[in-house]
Parts: structure tokens; sequence; C-alpha cells
């Protein structure tokens, strides 16, 4: 009898350590850092963990953005596993798969052309994402297509409105197993690795994310396992050359000859050595003169990137009758001013006078000073550089062959 | 020990025993039931730009609810929540009623017949450097 | 004293036979107390959980990760219902392995055996709750059975998802199943089977005459083993409770784009294995219901047990019984350890 009294007393006795147990183990919870951005007005918990992500950029402030907004996840979720089970792209939200749910949005990137909000429309249709350009040569040269006009890309791409005479309506894939040219199935072996959504090849010189985040997010290489948490538009070159001057195609075996010569300094890594340019384009960076149209694509689908490239010397130096484009900037809203404060290299103000593209692309890293010359500033070194025009000087260029590479004639650089 | 005292021994134990976890399985009750799903009410509104609120007018606004007024000495606010048991009082003609037991209430919401006791709430409002109006639930 | 349902449960003694753990196991008693801890932590979940397809996961998530132990509360229920499938199959072992099942105790087999349908169903339709990625599939599988069957398999889907396909109708009526008519059948169904227990003469044990064993238990005896049951099971609960979380996953956004793992619940898993045989209607239903049926007819065509081998485990008299619950028994575990191999 007294046997079963003996264990129920050692049962309640072992019920009572159970509740203490959890009470306890629930009592050392970590408590959870609520945050609730304006943008969504839903609860987000992944500050409890994060603690010490340093903000990704000026314009998207963590109080109004938010986290989940851009990255998906369970905002809710205090487990790693599961918070992390819907993350967009992985860890990077941008990767062109994912980017219309990420960045998109008529608020945010895809929105109108007008207010130059259709960020994400133009880079999916731009020659870095499609690598239209590429695939267009070569399916021409063996022979898989009559003509140089792009026809397929990396993904299906349509373009609704098509606006310039180079562009192109729509994309299919690039599919080579329809194409006999063994070339062409050794290209898309060996030669698609530098487009937007690729991995990048292995190799430091090479590192880089996929999608907005390939450019936006340089250094990469610098972090341990990649783990930055930046969008800039301050892109130093050496971001640019992650794709660019690393190296030549061999049309010949269809394969990536990454370049052998060692580059101790500025002058001789922005280019390969066969390359002919001035001062002012190792001096500055890509993005110094490569506008966002041209960098970004224009929204239209084009067979080559040389159909959108247009800024040239006299965009910013004139020719020898004319003055270059300025333009004096007049509001608050205007786009120099919030392209300014993405990048706050130079103090830009309503009333300033600025050079503009011929398509009226603001250089809103330049000034046009009292005595009638012009400065810019690098917008990744925050470097001053002062600059005159070519009216009124000794240059001989005929005013109608004002391209970069007669000028290349007199003033590149030996190295 | 005889049987017996051991038998009340372990009887007491067991009970002290349980009655502990069935205090602290209360306690768990109350802490599981005590949690806000609902996040707080707003309590600053933005009200737009000052100058759109001429001086000398009064305006009801539904959504707080409350009264502002501009008078010479510039922006002043009443709560419209009736300090007898919450309801909104209404406008009439020389002041606010409130519809649920009939408290009445002056136009500056001074009380001037029961139920309800105490005058109608005075909010704050302020005018941010960009001339935007802020109404403040203090 | 006036007598009620508690003393017409506990009269003043009981052969010993009656109670001891070796040969009950204490699952039927053990069955009832989990599925008060189920109705308790259950009405808990309920002030938090929202029936809704865009909030019933996230709501999940408050009460698993914010709401103060939540998360024990649902662990709780869900390991109490885990456990109820363990324990109601033990009884049932039990019942047939020690030839309980005989007159007068056959009707009270078979509302036993519709108690084990209820708790199936129960922990199907709290399973869909969730509504979550994990358990999509089982609800897509689990509903387009149903159609597979002849005739009245198209409306009988009607009735049960509120549509054509799943949706928001789906969960709000899998809601009303869980938490009002299957647990209302389940505490119903349990107020009888417990009742006829007593009325059919307590536990099963040989009539006065054959007994071997003359020893009787008190109340209070009884009473205290009881006690003594429960907080054990409560002890195990807590503890499994506070260590191992029920699974969760992310809400389902988009009906298309699940690609989580397509698992069914573990007390399903047999069948789930045979569907990859082919005909759904066959081997998804058929099978299983004889399967209900062959365990049903036991107490009616089977030979009896002897009264006088009562109160032990495998009497001589009912192996045919023994056999034909080992081949079921063995069939499924086989087919569940199947199941569990190949879905790595």
């Amino acid at each position: 009898m007294s046997d079963s009294r003996r264990a129920t007393a050692a049962a309640s006795a072992l019920l009572l350590a159970a509740l203490l147990l959890i009470w306890w183990g629930d009592s050392r919870r970590p408590q959870p850092d609520a945050l609730t951005p304006r943008l969504t007005g839903q609860q987000e918990y992944c500050t409890t963990c994060h603690t010490d992500l340093p903000e990704i950029s000026p314009s998207h402030p963590v109080e109004i953005v938010g986290c989940a907004v851009c990255h998906g996840g369970e905002r809710l979720a205090l487990d790693a596993d599961l918070a992390h089970r819907t993350l967009r792209g992985g860890g990077n939200p941008s990767d062109l798969s994912v980017v219309e749910q990420s960045c998109g949005g008529s608020e945010c990137h895809s929105g109108g052309s007008a207010e130059g909000r259709d960020h994400i429309q133009r880079v999916m249709t731009s020659v870095q994402a499609t690598y239209a350009g590429a695939i267009t040569h070569i399916r021409y040269t063996f022979g898989a297509q009559p003509d140089q006009i792009a026809h397929q890309g990396i993904f299906p791409v349509v373009d609704a409105e098509v606006s310039t005479t180079t562009g192109v309506p729509a994309l299919e894939a690039f599919d080579p197993s329809q194409d006999s040219s063994p070339s062409i199935q050794t290209f898309s072996q060996n030669c698609l690795s530098c487009h937007l959504s690729a991995q990048p090849p292995a190799g430091d010189s090479f590192a880089r994310l996929t999608g907005c985040a390939a450019c936006h997010t340089p250094n990469v290489d610098r972090f341990p396992e990649g783990k930055i948490h930046q969008l800039t538009t301050a892109i130093p070159y050496t971001q640019c050359n992650t794709c660019h001057n690393r190296g030549n195609y061999d049309l010949r075996s269809m394969s990536f000859v990454e370049r052998t010569d060692v580059p101790m300094d500025r002058l001789h890594d922005y280019y390969q050595p066969i390359a002919q340019f001035t001062q002012c384009e190792w001096t500055l960076d890509c993005v110094d003169c490569h506008t966002r149209i041209e960098s970004m694509g224009d929204g239209d689908i084009h067979s080559n990137q040389s159909e959108i490239e247009y800024v040239q010397c006299q965009t910013c130096h004139g020719t020898l009758t004319a003055l270059p484009r300025t333009r004096i900037i007049a509001s608050e809203d205007d786009l120099a001013l919030k392209l300014a404060f993405l990048n706050p290299v130079m103090d830009l103000s309503v009333g300033d006078t600025i050079l503009v593209t011929a398509q009226d692309e603001p250089l809103w890293n330049t000034r046009v000073l009292p005595d009638g010359t012009y400065e810019l500033v690098g917008k990744a070194t925050g470097q001053v550089f002062a600059f005159r025009p070519v009216m009124g000087t000794q240059c001989t260029q005929k005013p109608d062959e004002q391209a970069s590479h007669y000028c290349h004639e007199c003033h590149a650089v030996q190295r | 020990m005889s049987e017996f005292e051991r038998r009340d021994f372990l009887k007491f134990t067991t009970r002290a025993l349980l009655a502990a976890s069935g205090l602290f399985g209360l306690g768990a009750l109350g802490r599981f039931l005590n949690f806000q799903t609902q996040s707080p009410p707003q309590t600053v509104f933005d009200l737009g730009l000052a100058s759109e609120y001429a001086v000398g007018t009064r305006r009801v606004l539904p959504e707080i609810p409350a009264l502002l007024i501009h008078n010479e000495d510039g922006f002043s606010a009443l709560s419209l929540v009736c300090t007898h048991l919450g309801c909104t009082v209404e406008e009439n003609t020389s002041g606010f009623v409130c519809p649920c037991h009939g408290s009445l209430y002056d136009d500056a919401g001074n009380s001037l017949r029961g139920p309800a006791g105490k005058p109608l709430r005075a909010l704050t409002v302020e005018t941010t450097a960009d001339g935007q109006l802020r109404l403040l639930l203090n | 004293m006036r007598p009620n349902f508690f003393h017409h449960l506990h009269p003043p003694t009981i052969p010993a036979q009656q109670s001891r753990w070796r040969y009950t196991l204490g699952a039927g008693g053990t069955a009832v107390f989990l599925l008060l801890v189920l109705v308790v932590t259950g009405a808990l979940e309920m002030f938090y959980y929202t029936p809704t397809p865009d909030q019933a996961a996230l709501s999940v998530q408050v009460i698993s990760y914010h709401v103060p132990l939540g998360g024990l509360v649902r662990n709780l229920h869900f390991w109490a219902a885990q456990l109820l499938m363990v324990v109601t199959m033990v009884h049932l072992a039990r019942v047939v392995l020690t030839g309980a099942y005989g007159p007068p105790r056959r009707f009270n087999y078979l509302l036993g055996l519709g108690l084990f349908v209820l708790a199936i169903l129960l922990n199907f339709t709290g399973y869909i709750l969730r509504w979550d990625q994990g358990i999509h599939w089982a609800l897509v599988v689990g509903t387009n059975l149903l159609k597979t069957i002849p005739l009245i398999g198209d409306t009988l889907y009607e009735i049960l998802i509120g549509g054509s396909q799943p949706g928001p109708a789906t969960l709000i009526r899998f809601y009303a199943w869980h938490i009002f008519g299957l647990s209302l059948g389940a505490v119903i169904l349990t107020g009888w089977h417990v009742f006829r227990v007593r009325r059919d003469g307590g536990i099963a044990v040989p009539p006065p005459l054959l007994r071997r064993d003359e020893a009787r238990i008190t109340r209070y005896e009884l009473v205290r083993r009881e006690v003594l049951a429960m907080i054990l099971t409560s002890a195990a609960l807590i503890t499994l409770a506070g260590f191992a979380p029920a699974p969760i996953d992310a809400p389902i956004r988009e009906i298309a784009a699940t690609t989580s793992d397509a698992s069914a619940p573990w007390f399903v898993l047999w069948v789930q294995q045979m569907l990859k045989w082919g005909d759904p209607f066959l081997w998804g239903v058929l099978v299983p219901l004889l399967v209900l049926l062959v365990l049903a007819l036991i107490p009616y065509i089977l030979p009896q047990p002897h009264e006088g081998e009562l109160g032990r485990w495998f009497p001589r008299s009912n192996r045919l019984a023994r056999w034909v619950l080992t081949g079921i028994g063995a069939l499924v575990l086989a087919l569940t350890v199947l199941a569990l191999l190949s879905g790595d």
C-alpha cells in the first residue's frame, strides 16, 4: 500500500522538477527585439539576432524599410532555421531571379520610367543581364542566326515599349542544345560566367555577388564569407573589373584566357595592356563618366552594349565651337540632388550649375565654377578634379570628328 | 516513526508538491494569456499643413476623435471621448452631449451635467518647423 | 452519498487484478488523461490561433515564439496528440492480446475503435491547421483520396473542403471539425466508453468463481494509482515539450510554389507507402477500411476467449485473434519502415 504512496510523492517531486526546469529554460530565452518598419507596419524580429549589421545604405534606413520587405524570410520566427527558410535569393535578395519581389514595387525600383524608378526593368533588359551581345555575336559567327540582331538571352525577356531604333521587342532563352555548332556548345560551357545572374569564376579578382549587388555591393572579397551588408553608388573601378578587363576570350578554343600581367598600380590595373586611353580615363572611376543609362540600360533590349554607350570626351569638354551642356538645379526634386544624397561626395544644392549629357542625364558630381572652368568629384574616391572646356584651346580636332578615339591620338597615356 | 506518521508525512509532501506545481501552472496561465497581439493604438496624428486650418475655425477630427480649435491664441484640441465611460460625444448647439448616458459639456469642454464629472481632456497640438500640424494623445 | 459518475467508475473496492500495471499497462486511463491535456492546451491555443489562410501559420509562429510559454503549450498539445496515438494503439493491442473484447464487452470494443478513428481524424485535422508548407501535400493528397471513392467521392470532397480546391473555406472547416465536431464526439464517446467499462463489469478479469487471485484494492488506492499515472505522464509530456519542439514551417504563400518535403504524419506513413503502388482508391481507401473492418470483426467472428483465462496476457483460447492483430501490426510497421527508409 505505502508503495504507491511513496511513488506518488516521488512522482510529484518529479513533476515539480520538470516544471521548474521548463520555467528556468523559458526565463533564459533572450528578450526578442521587435522592429516595426514604417513602410510595412508589421513587426519584425530579425534584429534579435542580427544586432551588429551596419545600415545597408542611407536610402534604406532600417526603421523605415525593415528587413523582410527586401530579404523575405519569416519575420516572426525566433528560430534561425525557420526564420531563414524563405529568404529571397539566399543572402542576396537582389539576385535577378527574385529581384522583382525584393527590390520591386511601384514605390521602389519598378516604378515609372519618367521618375527614373524603373531600375529593375532597365537592368533586366540590359546587356549585362541578358548577355545578348556575346550570345548574338557567337550565334551569328557560327551560323546559328543570319543577322547580328539579338534573338536569345540568358533568360526570356519582353520589352513592351521599344523606344530606340536599335531596341528589340523580346528575347527567347538561349538554349545551346538547339544549336548544332560545337563552338556554341563550348561557348555555353566556358563563357557564361560574366552576366548578372552567373556565379563568378573562382578567384579573388572575380569576386562579386549576383543581381544588383554585382555592382552595388563592392569589395565582397574583403569580407569573410561574403558577409557584407552594403549597397552603394560609390562603385570603384575594381568592382567593374570583376567582369571587365580580366582577360580575353579566345574564339578558336572558345575559352577564357585570364590576363597574365600582374598589375601593380591603378595605371596598369585599370585597362588591359592593349587598350588606349587618356589620363582622365584611368584617374577617374568608370562610374564617373558612364552614366546610369550606360551602366544599367536604357529600358530597351539591345543587341550590343555599344548601342547605348554615348558619353564621350565632348560630354564634359565640349567641342571647339560649343561648350558642354549644362543645367541649373532648379528644385529640391531634381534627380541630381537625389543621386548626390545617395553618395554625398559633393555638397550640391539648388542653384548650382552642373554638366549634363546629350540625353540630359545629370553629371551630378560635376559643377561649373564661376571662372568658367569645371570641377568633378570622384564618386568612389572623393578626389577633386579641375578641368576646362576645349573651346578656345590649341586643339586642332575637326568639329565633326569628335569621337573619343580621335582624342586618343594626341592625349593617350603611355605605359 | 510509526506507520501512520510516515503516511501522513507522505500525504502532506505529495499535496504540497502538487500544490506548488498547480501554482506554477496558474502562473504560467497568467503569463500565457497576458500577451498583446494587437499593436498599441496610434498616439501621434499628422494633421497636414497648419495653414489649411483658418483662424477662428473648429474642426471635428472623427478618426481620433478630437476637436481642433484654431483661435487668436493658436491651436488647441479637445478629446471627444466622454470622461464617464468612453463613448464619443457629439457636438450640439451649445457644446457636446454624450449619446450613451447624456453627459453635457459646454463648447470649451467643461462638464455641465453628470454623470461625467470631469471636463473633456485637452490634447497637445504641435507645429513642426516645416509648418506641419501634429496632435499628440498624451 | 449521492451516486455520481466518479463513484460509478470508482466502486469501494475492485479486484486488485483489474488495476495491475503489467496487465492493463495503464493505457486506457492515460489516454483519457491525454484527452484532458489536449482539451486544455487546445483551448489555450484558441486564444491566439487565427483560422484564416494568410494568418494561420503566422499565428502559429506567434504562439510558438512570442506568447510567453506559448511554445510550451503548443508542444504539449503536439506531444499529447502523438502520445495519444501511441497509447490508443497500445490499448487496442492490450485488449486484443489479452482477449478482453469478448461479450459483454463487444460493443465497448467498437466504441473504442471509433475513438481510435476519431483520434486519427483529430490528429490529421490538427496537423492541417498549421497551414504551412509542411502540411501542404498531406492536405492535397489526403483530401484527393476522397475523390477516388466511386459515386459519392466528389460530394464527400466538397463537403469536407468547402470548394473545388483547398482554400479559405477548407481551413475554417477543418478548424470547426477539429475544435468542435470531432472533439465533442471524442469527449462524448470517451465518457460512454469509460461508463461502459464499469457497466460491463470493470476491466476484464475471470468471474469470481474462477478467480484465483482474491486480493482487492480500495477506491483510494485506485485513485492514487490514477494520480500517479497522471503525474508521470505530465512530467514526461512537459519534458518532451520543453526539449523537442513541434514541427513548424513557413506559411503557404502561393499554393503552387511549395517545395518542402512531402512526408505524411507518421501514423499514416504506411498508407503513403501503399499509395506508391498505384490505384489510390484501392490502396488509399479500401485497404485501410478493410484493416479497420477486420479489427472491428475480431470480437464477432473469432472464437471467444475462455472466461477463466481473462486477466492475463496471451490466453491460449484467442490465439487466432492474436495472430490477426500481430499480422496487421507487422504489416503496418513494415510499410512504415519502408516509407521512412525511402523518404530520405
